[in-house]
């Protein structure tokens, strides 16, 4: 049997439903799951408030949340290139952003970030780390 | 009175005012262009970071700059000669030629390191610009964008590079970031410490313990004391025909 001959008119709509079906299946499997799960896979911004110094983060933190990566790239390039220090040091982040597993790797985890600053760069987490690292 | 204008005028006249309307329409849009903060200007321009080695007063069987610099730069150490990294090694060298002496001639221990050569042939051959010579003239590797490639390894005529075949566990000094498997590496001459108007570690420890055979400093700036060993001495560079420039002088060579 010929292909034209199968999908006559009657079993054309049956195939083009199916196949509207089959696209928008993903997108409807998502949102439900979103909705089942109340959203909770987008991970909450955690932040340790504790430290007295936290009203003196080096920028404000809207800013600090959506461009941290461009200002620490910055950072970077004139502390590496033009030996100029500024003072911010990936490691001076821990001291109000205790905990790296909050701070970092939860967000990045969910957006697929592969960060790889910490199998170089040390980020005290606790005042014992920090004081046996001589900081 | 009716206005005449040939061909040769029109454009004259019309490039001007083109000219004059485009600049001062451009003005502001460069202005708002720079950045509100500026970067901070590098201190570095004008200076040649320089080191002066003095082998009459190099103790044989001394490792106290090497130690020193494994603790502050974090240098990987296996106990594997395949995979050990040594910014700074020691090498016992003999005569061989009649007028060195000939063979059974009294033995030298030579201080290795990167050179920092004023034309790094590393540098040159870093396809990512990873490996660069800053403006002090000091030689270093920006492990951020290292690719492991090891054409500087090649290149380098003073096989003062070393590459990080394994990731290093040791980390003594967490001031200071380790390297992680998969980047050259070599002497920096503690850039971090220089910024801080520290001396590096090797030749700090040599004062310490009082030898006093390493010297740190400005070659560029007559009052210190690498200049001045530099000019009052006789020293010596290793290689000097290659035309690299090393920025390392040794005394008693």
């Amino acid at each position: 049997m010929k292909l034209s001959t199968a999908l006559n008119r009657e079993n054309r709509g049956v195939a083009a439903t199916v196949l509207v079906i089959l696209i928008l299946l993903p997108l409807a499997a998502s949102i439900v799951g979103f909705v089942v799960r109340g959203g909770r896979d987008v991970p909450e911004v955690f932040l340790e408030k504790a430290d007295p110094r936290w009203d003196a983060c080096v920028r404000e933190t809207e800013y600090m949340r959506f461009y941290h990566m461009d200002f620490l790239k910055e950072i970077r390039e004139d502390v590496v290139r033009s030996g100029v220090k500024g003072g911010v040091t990936l490691a001076g982040c821990g001291d109000c952003h205790r905990n790296r597993d909050q701070f970092c790797d939860r967000c990045h985890q969910a957006a697929s970030v592969n960060l790889d600053c910490f199998g170089c760069h040390f980020y005290p987490e606790t005042d014992a780390e920090r004081i046996s690292a001589g900081m | 009175m009716r206005w005449v204008m040939d061909r040769r005028d029109f454009i004259k006249r019309g490039g001007t005012i083109l000219a004059g309307a485009s600049g001062a329409l451009s003005l502001p849009v460069v202005s708002s262009c720079t950045p509100e903060v500026p970067h901070g200007a590098s201190t570095l321009a004008g200076k040649r970071m320089g080191m002066v080695i003095d082998l009459t007063k190099c103790r044989s069987g001394c490792t106290a700059c090497m130690d020193a610099c494994r603790e502050e730069n974090n240098v990987a150490f296996f106990g594997d000669p395949r995979w050990d990294v040594h910014w700074l090694r020691k090498v016992n060298i003999r005569p061989t030629e009649e007028y060195e002496g000939g063979e059974g001639g009294a033995e030298k221990t030579v201080l290795l390191m990167c050179n920092h050569c004023d034309d790094p042939p590393c540098a040159q051959v870093c396809p990512v610009q990873a490996t660069y010579k800053r403006e002090d003239g000091i030689v270093l590797v920006d492990h951020h964008r290292c690719i492991g490639c090891r054409y500087c390894m090649i290149a380098c005529p003073y096989n003062a590079r070393y590459f990080n075949w394994r990731e290093n566990e040791d980390w003594p000094n967490k001031e200071y970031p380790k390297r992680s498997h998969g980047v050259a590496e070599s002497c920096n001459f503690c850039a971090h410490l220089v910024d801080q108007m520290k001396l590096p570690a090797c030749v700090q420890t040599c004062q310490d313990i009082g030898a006093g055979a390493l010297v740190f400093g400005d070659l560029n700036d007559p009052q210190s004391e690498v200049a001045r060993l530099v000019a009052e001495r006789s020293t010596k560079r290793i290689r000097e025909d290659w035309g690299t420039e090393p920025k390392v002088y040794y005394i008693g060579l």
